[in-house]
């Protein structure tokens, strides 16, 4: 009976290894498919039957869709924008989520609450008058400006969320020895806990990349000259002027594919984390 | 005398408290007044304004509220448009990344490895990911219609045809649904064994077992996944914008894109307030109606419940 049990267990996963594997491959088939393309000359793209490799593996397609697609401009701006946005909503992110999780302060419950129905409220509600804010009134209209600065503002309600979870579970004596010893609040903030809680950070910075890496829509209401395009804009223009070069579209998708590959491989470990903590936290 | 001494310097630690605290909070009371709240405040009053943007605004009632239900065929489209399509890439996402991390639970060899295989997609930006995807549905030379081929369909145009460019989509939404599979993983890893070692005592099957026990333990996170992929998907804009813009012909105009080409396209602001404002209570109701459900199908453990 347990012999049988245990024998079908072993059945049953060896099937699921095999669902597993088959599926893991049709998810990457994508990536290949557009890897493979970018490589092969666009004769060779429309051949029947297709080629699963390319039978030459044509490097050259990436110098020569360089001339016409400046990538390394595209992610300076891009990262232009990134890097400060990131830097601003992690740490603003962090202080919030600090005065949540540690501080007594008058008007707390009303913030918690107004931060949780701003969970809620999508983004795309406030992006015209956002939009009138940041052009009409503040005039920073054609700068990458408006793009950042709103991460200077807190970094997004879930993130402070991420951050307060994480604080609560250091335990508290760690902070009352240290206000013993004279720390003030701050000193508590940087040399106790932000050590302590510095793998949430990362997953808040690359939860922050993520999405503004994403956000093809503001950086195209903010930015029409050709010289401060991100990778996503420069991207969909080159593919909107070729319509048809396919090997050199595809050229352009994998270089636009690679700085979040490089930041997740890097990241992995911690990015996992954090998602899962999001996902029982909240 | 020392007693007050001792109460006044606590009541100074109070004090310097609140206003730490308040400076910790300022940049998020900023953000919350200043980029989500006073916006929301904004889109509404606009809204009842005729504004071409550039000449004075003029108050009209609710003119444009009216326009929007009776004669702009568009908007109306456009809200099927998004309800489809948030149909489709929600459950078509719900379901793969469940099953997803039910294999991944079984023992298997290199979990970590295949757990980031289906990560990965979710980390590659969207519009790049969008027009990556536009080769494989090419209608002559892509992979899909190669693999059809060889199954002996003809080609079908994936992104030209107004009936399939929605599917195609929500296909490309439901294989970069990544974040799912593994919140659901973990909180697949947190289902007592016991609870299943019993019911295979008491003989019940898998299926069973996956409605009667992995269902209601999990419900939190199907909870939490569902409401988190209802309004990400609801806010989808990026296929339009990078791809489709909106076509075949009004096939792809989701609700924010026609806000989009309202407000930044033929600058009606009061008109795209409207929309915008329609849209918020849209999804308003589509999130209460998950949580209005929610007390019915999901369970908190004893203890663990708010």
């Amino acid at each position: 009976m347990t012999q049988n049990k245990k024998r079908n267990e072993k059945i049953m996963n060896i099937i699921s290894l095999i669902l597993v594997v088959l599926m893991a491959a049709g998810a990457m088939l994508p990536i290949w498919w557009i890897f493979r393309s970018s490589l092969m000359t666009n004769a060779e793209l429309y051949a029947w039957p297709p080629k699963f490799f390319p039978s030459r593996w044509l490097f050259s397609n990436y110098v020569e869709t360089l001339k016409s697609y400046p990538f390394s401009l595209y992610l300076a701006n891009t990262a232009k924008i990134i890097i400060p946005a990131v830097l601003g909503g992690t740490v603003t992110a962090t202080l919030a989520g600090y005065a949540f999780s540690r501080l007594r302060f008058k008007g707390k419950k009303l913030l918690f609450t107004l931060c949780v129905g701003s969970m809620l409220l999508p983004n795309m509600v406030t992006l015209i008058p956002l939009y009138l804010m940041w052009t009409r009134i503040l005039h920073l209209g054609g700068t990458f400006l408006p793009l950042i600065l709103p991460y200077f503002c807190g970094g997004g309600a879930f993130n402070i969320f991420l951050i307060r979870q994480f604080i609560s579970t250091i335990p508290r004596e760690l902070d009352e020895a240290a206000t013993i010893d004279g720390a003030s609040y701050m000193q508590i903030l940087i040399k106790i806990l932000v050590p302590a809680i510095r793998p949430a950070m990362i997953v808040v910075a690359m939860f922050l990349f993520i999405t503004l890496w994403n956000d093809l829509l503001q950086q195209t209401i903010y930015i029409d000259d050709p010289n401060k395009y991100t990778i996503a804009i420069g991207l969909s223009m080159f593919r909107g002027g070729l319509k048809a070069d396919w090997a050199k579209i595809m050229c352009a998708t994998c270089m636009a594919f690679t700085p979040g590959v490089i930041i997740y491989l890097i990241g992995q470990r911690y990015f996992v984390e954090g998602i899962v903590m999001t996902g029982m936290k909240n | 005398m020392a007693k007050s001494a001792g109460r006044s310097k606590r009541s100074d630690r109070r004090k310097k408290e609140q206003l730490v605290a308040y400076l910790c909070m300022a940049p998020s009371i900023v953000g919350l007044i200043f980029l989500t709240y006073i916006p929301l405040l904004v889109v509404f009053i606009i809204s009842f304004f005729s504004w071409k943007g550039i000449s004075e605004p003029h108050f009209n009632g609710i003119k444009n509220y009216i326009r929007l239900f009776t004669v702009d065929a568009y908007f109306v489209d456009s809200i099927k448009v998004t309800i489809i399509f948030t149909l489709l890439s929600v459950l078509g996402s719900m379901v793969y990344s469940l099953i997803v991390a039910m294999l991944l639970n079984r023992k298997i060899p290199a979990r970590g490895f295949f757990r980031a295989v289906f990560y990965l997609p979710y980390v590659l930006p969207a519009a790049a990911v969008y027009i990556g995807w536009s080769w494989l549905y090419e209608t002559n030379f892509g992979l899909f219609n190669y693999i059809l081929k060889s199954f002996g369909i003809n080609n079908v145009m994936f992104l030209s045809d107004s009936t399939m460019v929605l599917p195609s989509l929500a296909l490309i939404a439901v294989w970069l649904s990544g974040n799912l599979i593994v919140i659901f993983l973990a909180g697949l890893q947190n289902v007592p064994a016991v609870y299943h070692e019993a019911a295979q005592i008491d003989g019940a099957n898998g299926w069973q077992r996956f409605v009667n026990i992995t269902v209601p333990s999990m419900s939190p996170i199907i909870f939490y996944n569902l409401l988190m992929s209802l309004i990400t998907n609801m806010q989808v804009v990026t296929p339009a914008l990078s791809l489709t813009s909106g076509g075949p012909g009004n096939s792809t105009t989701f609700i924010t894109y026609l806000m989009y080409r309202y407000a930044f396209k033929d600058n009606q602001i009061g008109y795209a307030c409207a929309i915008s404002f329609v849209f918020f209570i849209i999804i308003a109701i589509f999130t209460s109606i998950v949580f209005a459900t929610s007390g019915t199908w999901v369970f908190y453990e004893e203890g663990d419940k708010k």
